[in-house]
């Protein structure tokens, strides 16, 4: 009986339009869920992360800022432990990232950056300011010289960009993933990861170059 | 067209927050000039989000989500700042010189040599150096690296020709004899790790009165 409703109530949407016939069915197949709990049984991609912190933005919504903490605040606890900091700097500094991230989520800009590349540089100028003790000069978002920049990709070309990324980071040759490793993980100069790795400094910076270009080359820019 | 830039070394320092304050602040001028690099940092920024995302979580204590979520209604958002330059000067730099570069207090050294000190720390110093159309800042070898980014103007020496956005890099191995270009006034923002060696005795002299 159901099933003939929602036949003969498809018909009728049919002649007004597919897309009509599209949401009406599937309407019908599930009921709505709340929209967070949509959010939630996606997968795990760089596109969910962006749309949680669309909500924290739009909506200051805790369930969205409960899911990011969850996923992102471990995470840069264990980064800033790698970059020399004791568990409990680590961790109160991972919760001033998150607090950040609601400070300032309606200035994130998903046109430029995904929600874990923004996470990211949060953590990073946490651990200048509170481990490094380093005044970080600020290049604004939005500050240069108005020249031949490529328009900016949208947020889907950004994703793509960043799946090749990933597969491309996976690929690398060791001792260049072990270089790009160490210049995000080892509070140490090139010259000193040199030392440390019983190879000259230009070693170092070529094996870097190598896997920057091979990176280039992976999300389409040239190398 | 920026035809010389920092290596992909130093922008990666960059990217992973290892630079000092002097380091960082060419750096991020020479962004505000370079649409290449600026896409480099993006990229190694990018690298070191998927590090991140591959890292293995170390755990929270288990009240650290509520503690955060308590604090969460306490926050006011950030408000949305808006520094502008009147002149083109980069935004990273305007905390440091008190406004536009056409505002800076420029300190005589000489007829044609000018300079304003930024920054000190330790042996690493950044200065902006201004010099008029044709001056030529004498010979000299380095102690340390000198970083010099072209801001208004252009000069040229024996390694090439730098015009705005443009960075030199220079080590110990090199002696130079830099010229600014002539038309308009060369300004550079130049950051030196260690006392340049003057081979003029007037420079010699002169020059660590300036603190060069």
């Amino acid at each position: 009986m159901g099933y003939l409703r929602c036949k003969s109530l498809a018909g009728s949407m049919i002649r007004r339009g597919s897309a009509c016939v599209k949401s009406a069915m599937l309407a019908y197949a599930h009921p709505v869920p709340p929209p967070t709990a949509i959010l939630l049984r996606m997968t795990r991609a760089g596109l969910e992360m962006d749309a949680l912190l669309a909500r924290v933005a739009g909506f200051r919504d805790r369930a969205a800022f409960a899911v990011l903490f969850g996923h992102f605040a471990p995470r840069i606890k264990a980064y800033l432990m790698r970059l020399g900091a004791g568990p409990a700097q680590a961790e109160d500094l991972a919760q001033e990232a998150m607090l950040s991230l609601w400070r300032k989520a309606h200035l994130f800009d998903a046109a430029k950056a995904s929600a874990g590349t923004w996470l990211f540089t949060i953590a990073r100028n946490l651990f200048i300011d509170a481990i490094r003790r380093e005044k970080r000069p600020e290049l604004d978002a939005d500050d240069f010289m108005p020249e031949a920049d490529a328009p900016p990709d949208d947020a889907l070309a950004l994703a793509e960009g960043e799946g090749r990324l990933r597969g491309a980071l996976k690929l690398l040759p060791p001792d260049q993933a072990q270089v790009i490793a160490l210049s995000f993980f080892a509070d140490k100069p090139h010259s000193q990861i040199a030392d440390e790795l019983g190879i000259p400094l230009g070693t170092v910076k070529s094996r870097l170059r190598l896997a920057m270009a091979r990176l280039r080359t992976a999300i389409g820019e040239a190398p | 067209m920026i035809a010389h830039h920092p290596d992909d070394a130093l922008l990666m320092a960059y990217a992973a927050g290892r630079t000092d304050e002097a380091h960082g602040l060419v750096i991020a001028a020479h962004l505000f000039f370079c649409a290449q690099c600026r896409a480099s940092v993006a990229l190694m920024e990018k690298i070191g989000s998927e590090l991140l995302e591959d890292i293995a979580p170390e755990p929270l204590k288990d009240d650290a989500l509520n503690t955060a979520l308590a604090r969460l209604e306490t926050i006011p958002p950030t408000p949305r700042r808006r520094d502008v330059s009147a002149d083109g000067t980069p935004l990273a730099l305007r905390p440091y010189l008190g406004g536009d570069l056409r505002d800076v207090r420029w300190r005589k050294m000489g007829p044609s040599l000018a300079y304003f000190p930024i920054l000190r720390r330790g042996s690493t110093s950044v200065r902006l150096l201004r010099g008029a159309p044709g001056t030529e800042v004498g010979a000299h070898t380095h102690r340390g690296m000198e970083y010099t980014l072209v801001l208004r103007g252009g000069f040229h020496d024996v390694t090439g020709s730098y015009a705005p956005g443009d960075l030199q890099v220079a080590d110990a191995s090199l002696r130079h004899s830099p010229i600014a270009d002539a038309g308009t006034d060369c300004i550079n923002l130049a950051v030196t790790t260690a006392s340049l060696k003057f081979e003029n005795l007037i420079q010699k002299i002169a020059g660590p009165l300036f603190g060069f």
